[in-house]
């Protein structure tokens, strides 16, 4: 149980005894067994942080250290110095599973350190045989030996590792032009690691990093994938895939989770906005869809599929998702950004078949101010401030971008945001009109 | 899982992340040690990589083989040169193909495109594998300038790679013949 359940529950103690739900013994019990765990897990949090921090600093260390070049030793020498940190780095390791396997603060310190040597070992034999190719050939590696350490050690400081380090060989690569269809496999090395830390503390903080990992991970990797033979669908793709992670965010938290354990709602509704504002501008429309499907250079087959394969599933997962997951009542305000998927299923097809692009940027322009103005309305009715700032968030990215879209005339500009405004300001009286009636009616 | 067997596979995954960075060494000593040694031609520029450190970074002069009417070989994949030399002690690229040459020292590598050139004679593409040659952090930098002024026609930078089953492993970099570490020794003050 999470730190933030622990306290609700103790909070709810004296009225459970009050109303005679428990008497004053469980009730007493329930107190010193839940105090007794919590008040060591605060400090092993930190232990676990030093630890990992720590063994990130002397890793890095041995890496600026090697990086100088020693040429004045020889290469026997160097190939030996190469091999040593990465030796004893295992030997802690070895350790940690035999003796410490409870611990993880020893857990995720060493296995950080593990994985830091082995980078350093690689690098160290590149330089000395001035051999290995480019960064990407040295992350490609790197990423490759890292893959099963995350479920192995069971470590989400390696998680994270290893995905921040495919994810630069990803970009790396996508640069220089390679193929990265290889990412996808890859990647879910990190599945039976997520899996391990979902069953034993889904609402822990390292449930939390690693979703935030992969939620970051995933945004990245869904542009770079991308072979863009059919050009245009990475909106598809994305608009579905940031709906899948508010959904998915959603279902799996409770009220009291703050910002830090809800990565998925946050990241998934950071990318709506920024996504939708993107997409209200004409030119993320042009020329896109089946009319102009590239046939003159040279495309990844498989890799072209699977962008169709993303562009059709994701919509499809997040709708299904949607339906199945989402409460009609308690989440209509997450099925109001979730309509941004039968929107873009609608509009990319039309937008394809003309060629008009003020179709999705119109559209998109009206989802936002729409879904900007629900959200605030939402937030009013639940008295929630942060879901009121949310909202105005959303309407007043929104002015400021179109104010600056060199798109529209200064005319058309002027009187569409005149408009806008009176329309505020009704909705401004319409609401504290109905919060006054509220308000008597429980007077 | 029992303790036991993630012990056991520990100890696999250990062993293949030391058979990595050892095989890597044993190639290359082989190579050194035991490979036939080349001189190529180079035109270099000098970067910095955050994890392996200084270097000067190293574009071959030949960059392309012919290659016969029948090869095909896609992108990306392993296509096998021929080495041989130019008469001036510098190496050049033979004919491409895409099997393991029967006789003589080759290096094996990734292709890039085929085409024709002018001519219409075909080239297939190739990126060199050995395209740094680390150094120290405060000499990379000299070491960069030396070859630079090679580059504007005042100097001749090439390097010695030895050559053992298709693998190249450089040895040294050279500036008119004059190994880099002695001729940034001999020439300290004109830099």
């Amino acid at each position: 149980m999470g730190r933030l359940s622990i306290r609700w529950l103790l909070g709810e103690l004296p009225t459970l005894e009050a109303e005679g739900v428990i008497d004053a013994d469980a009730a007493e019990r329930l107190r010193t067994h839940y105090t007794e765990k919590t008040s060591g897990s605060g400090r092993r949090l930190v232990v676990a942080i030093f630890a990992v921090f720590g063994a990130l600093l002397i890793g890095g260390g041995v890496i600026l250290l090697l990086a100088h070049n020693w040429e004045a030793f020889g290469r026997g020498t160097r190939a030996a110095i190469a091999l040593l940190p990465l030796l004893a780095s295992q030997g802690l390791v070895g350790w940690v599973l035999i003796k410490k396997s409870d611990s993880t603060a020893w857990r995720e310190g060493s296995a950080t350190l593990m994985a830091l040597t082995l980078a350093a070992a690689i690098a160290l034999v590149d330089q000395t045989y001035h051999t290995g190719g480019d960064l990407e050939s040295f992350l490609w590696r790197w990423s490759l030996l890292l893959a099963p350490l995350p479920w192995l050690l069971n470590s989400t400081a390696v998680a994270m590792l290893f995905l921040a380090a495919l994810t630069w060989w990803a970009g790396a690569a996508k640069v220089e032009g390679s193929q990265i269809l290889m990412m996808w496999p890859l990647a879910a090395a990190v599945i039976p690691h997520l899996i391990q830390v979902m069953g034993s503390d889904r609402r822990g903080l390292r449930a939390a990093n690693l979703q935030w990992a992969i939620a970051l991970f995933l945004c990245v990797a869904a542009g770079l994938g991308l072979e863009n033979r059919v050009p245009g669908l990475w909106i598809v793709v994305y608009v579905g895939l940031f709906a899948l992670m508010i959904t998915l965010g959603v279902v799996n938290r409770r009220g009291e989770d703050g910002l830090w354990r809800r990565p998925l709602e946050v990241v998934g509704v950071a990318g709506s906005i920024i996504m939708w504002l993107i997409l209200s501008f004409d030119e993320p429309w042009r020329h896109i869809g089946w009319k102009h499907i590239h046939t003159t250079e040279r495309f990844h087959e498989v890799t072209s599929w699977l962008d169709v394969m993303l562009a059709v599933g994701l919509p499809l997962a997040a709708i299904a998702a949607m339906a199945f997951l989402l409460d009609r009542g308690r989440h209509r305000l997450y099925l109001l950004w979730g309509l941004s998927v039968p929107l873009v299923a609608v509009v990319w097809p039309l937008t394809a078949e003309t060629d008009s692009r003020w179709i999705g940027a119109v559209s998109f322009t009206v989802l936002l101010l729409v879904v900007g103005i629900a959200t605030i309305a939402e937030g009013v009715r639940q008295q929630n401030l942060g879901t009121v700032n949310l909202g105005m968030l959303v309407v007043a990215l929104l002015v400021v971008v179109r104010f600056f879209d060199s798109g529209f005339g200064f005319i058309f500009k002027g009187f569409a945001f005149i408009l806008v405004g009176f329309g505020f300001l009704v909705a401004n009286i319409v609401l504290s009109r109905s919060l006054r009636a509220g308000e008597e009616e429980v007077k | 899982m029992n303790s036991r067997l993630r012990l056991v596979l520990f100890v696999v995954v250990g062993l293949v992340q030391l058979a990595v960075a050892g095989g890597a060494i044993v190639e290359s000593e082989l190579a050194l040690r035991t490979g036939e040694a080349f001189r190529f031609r180079i035109q270099p520029v000098d970067p910095v990589d955050a994890f392996r450190g200084r270097y000067v970074a190293i574009r071959f002069a030949v960059d392309r083989a012919p290659a016969p009417d029948d090869l095909d070989v896609k992108p990306g994949k392993q296509v096998y040169l021929r080495l041989e030399n130019d008469g001036e002690g510098y190496a050049v690229l033979g004919q491409a193909s895409a099997e393991k040459p029967m006789s003589g020292p080759y290096l094996r590598l990734r292709a890039g495109g085929i085409y024709p050139d002018e001519d219409g004679t075909r080239f297939v593409w190739v990126s060199m594998p050995f395209r740094r040659y680390y150094m120290d952090e405060d000499r990379a930098p000299a070491a960069e300038r030396a070859v630079w002024g090679g580059r504007r026609g005042q100097r001749e930078a090439s390097v010695s790679v030895r050559v053992r089953n298709g693998v190249g492993v450089i040895e040294e970099l050279y500036i008119d013949d004059v190994p880099i570490h002695q001729w940034l020794t001999d020439n300290a003050n004109i830099r």
